[in-house]
């Protein structure tokens, strides 16, 4: 069921070492496409195979590429490996494991727009990354597949390694952009959009690292071959990370369409004695799906009919023993924390959602908190710049309606004893 | 201790990196972050000189380079311990059992949330996902990852660490850390008001006129008058006393 394209030699072949590499084929297409391919094919050939961005937002590939306008100013191209969505770890580890997949899909993604400088922006907790993926591109460098006039034709890229320090919100899109340019990570208003006006307000694609590691192979064995697998509307492969109450959590890497069952069983099923009650299918910005969605088909668009999203492919299962309350909490404080503090709704409602959460958790709650946190949640959603204040709403929101008995016990905790002391 | 140390050296160790990596970027503002990952590295953390150094480097207002420093977590604006324990406290961590692993590790070296130990050799925080949920509770010990953590394990770890066979190499230490290397008043964020947001009257709530009371009491009392000649200084006083309960 699992299939293998970007983690083939995954635990097997020290795939950092560019001879090994070269050796299974790898920076042929990279060749073939600098000689052979202009950049209007190389774009035609990834709108054809289908492929939605894999960070986040699912965005087609090609035409995202398409929007650059064509006004004569240097382009850049930023690969967002800024992983941090909780529960995701396909990034790191395709980091961390196959560092020349990666860069061998930015310079096909910097050929097919026309940019000649790109950039890589690789989150801070990543140190062991950062160091992979530096070694791995001066080899790369010196094998004369990164630098000026490839493989003797007129086409140069720089690539820039550049370190992030610790914020979540920089791996949307403009906040990553303004910390590359040295500022604080504040997501820009937009539009203007990153393909108009991105880095050094010149155009900018911003693709995620998974997106980009796919090109390669989508080049290697034709668009039709990733169009192929899986659902019409949501083509292709992706590696999703499945954690939570399973019995080998991992990086699995499927084609979109497997079932959420299927991709449970992948990691082992619930633990033993469990059943699993409800599972987070887009890591933690997603609203929660629960038992009887089992057997829905795990792709961008099934998702989103249900109410939640793909997101950047991180699977949560929850058994019957979670406590959702701390869960929301978890996740809540997470948000509360990550808040970059530009938009109010954001900055104050996930502040006080955490501090209503913790006063619940602290057997202080009132019967109307749990009302009050769902409106809290309501209206800070949709008003702020980023979608970082519109995640805090979907999961809190979905447990609460799910497990509102979990939370009211919370709430009865204090009436108990109140009632303890009053006797 | 700042004044202690060789910020000269320091500076020549980190300046010719600088150079290459302002060199990389088409704009030199870019480098910031950069720049003062070079610095921690050598000092541990970065100190006022570094910013200093840092907005010298890029022609920058020495503001802007603390109020970017500022925003990102992982750059120390106060020194730490040589080893910075960071446990995972996200979701995928919390189903597998972080908060146990918390609890023991704040119990075994006496310390919370953003405190460094006394002897200086430990500071503890927790932190939000560190993308490696497949192994959970994990944690990063100076930034390189500690997986499966088990009570045992911690103990393993702890020993390792104050015999020095630690695999990790600890954090250049070039000042006493404090209590805490957090700036500002965050650890007291929560006031009383915030538990009392649904009922107005609760101690601190928006409706609670204890510290008005308490300003009253204070005008009403004439050696207290005396004492406090001005009607502002009267009112900031006041206002501590509200604050310190």
């Amino acid at each position: 069921m699992t299939v293998k394209v970007l983690t083939e030699g995954i635990g097997e072949l020290n795939l950092r070492d560019i001879d090994v590499y070269t050796k299974r084929g790898g920076y042929e297409q990279w060749k073939r496409v600098a000689t052979e391919l202009k950049p209007a094919d190389v774009i035609d050939l990834v709108s054809k195979s289908g492929l939605r961005g894999r960070g986040g937002a699912g965005f087609p590939t090609g035409r995202k590429w398409q929007f650059l306008p064509n006004n004569g100013h240097p382009r850049y191209m930023v690969c967002n490996c800024d992983e941090a969505e909780p529960g995701t770890f396909k990034d790191r580890m395709l980091l961390e494991e196959t560092p020349h997949q990666i860069i061998e899909g930015m310079l096909i993604g910097s050929y097919a727009i026309g940019s000649h400088h790109a950039f890589i922006y690789i989150r801070g907790e990543f140190k062991r990354g950062h160091e992979i993926f530096t070694k791995a591109l001066a080899e790369a460098r010196a094998a004369g597949f990164v630098g000026q006039k490839l493989f003797g034709t007129d086409y140069g890229l720089e690539i820039t390694v550049h370190r992030g320090a610790g914020a979540y919100i920089c791996g949307e899109e403009t906040a990553l952009l303004n910390s590359l340019e040295g500022k604080r990570g504040e997501p820009r208003l937009k539009p203007p959009f990153p393909a108009v006006q991105g880095l050094y307000s010149e155009p900018t694609v911003v693709n995620n690292v998974e997106t980009l590691a796919y090109l390669p192979y989508i080049l290697k064995n034709g668009p039709e071959w990733f169009a192929k697998a899986g659902p019409e509307k949501s083509p292709g492969f992706k590696v999703v990370s499945v954690s939570g109450h399973v019995k080998r959590a991992g990086n699995f890497e499927v084609a979109l369409g497997t079932t959420l069952r299927e991709l449970l069983a992948l990691a082992g099923g619930p633990r033993d004695g469990h059943r699993i009650v409800a599972v987070q299918p887009g890591g933690g910005s997603s609203a929660c799906l629960f038992e009887e969605h089992l057997d829905l088909s795990y792709d961008f668009d099934t998702m989103a009919a249900n109410k939640t999203m793909l997101g950047s492919g991180a699977i949560v299962y929850f058994d019957e023993t979670t406590d959702f309350v701390k869960a929301a909490h978890a996740l809540v404080r997470f948000y509360a924390h990550e808040s970059c503090g530009q938009c109010s709704p954001c900055r104050e409602g996930g502040h006080w959602l955490e501090l209503t959460l913790e006063r619940l958790l602290h057997g202080d709650g009132l019967q109307s908190d749990i009302d009050m946190m769902l409106a809290i949640a309501r209206q800070l959603t949709g008003i702020n710049l980023c979608p970082l204040g519109d995640s805090i709403e979907p999961f809190l929101a979905s447990v609460i309606r799910r497990f509102e008995s979990q939370f009211r016990a919370y709430v009865k905790k204090k009436a108990v004893a109140e009632k303890a002391v009053m006797a | 201790m700042s004044e202690q140390r060789d910020f000269q050296a320091v500076l020549a160790q980190v300046k010719p990196e600088a150079d290459r990596l302002i060199a990389q970027y088409p704009q030199s503002r870019s480098a910031l972050l950069p720049i003062l990952h070079a610095f921690q590295n050598v000092e541990g953390w970065v100190s006022p000189e570094a910013i200093d150094a840092a907005a010298r480097m890029l022609g920058l207002e020495r503001s802007v380079v603390e109020s970017t420093a500022s925003f990102y977590t992982l750059f120390f604006r106060r020194p730490v311990g040589t080893y910075m324990l960071q446990v995972c406290r996200n979701m995928s961590c919390q189903l597998n059992g972080a908060e146990e692993i918390m609890s023991y590790l704040r119990e075994k070296l006496n310390v919370g949330h953003f405190e460094t130990t006394y002897d200086g050799r430990f500071s503890y925080e927790e932190v939000e996902c560190l993308a490696a949920c497949d192994r959970a509770p994990c944690m990063q010990v100076n930034l390189e990852f500690v997986y499966d953590l088990t009570r045992e394990k911690i103990d393993e770890m702890l020993r390792a660490m104050y015999a020095g066979t630690f695999e990790t190499k600890p954090l250049p230490q070039t000042a006493k850390p404090e209590h805490t290397w957090r700036v500002g008043q965050e650890p007291q964020r929560r006031s009383p008001g915030a538990r009392g947001v649904v009922d107005p009257n609760d101690p601190g709530g928006m409706g609670d006129s204890s510290g008005m009371r308490m300003l009253e009491r204070l005008v009403d009392d004439p050696l207290l008058i005396a004492a406090r000649p001005t009607n502002e200084r009267l009112v900031r006083d006041g206002a501590e006393i509200v604050r310190d309960r």
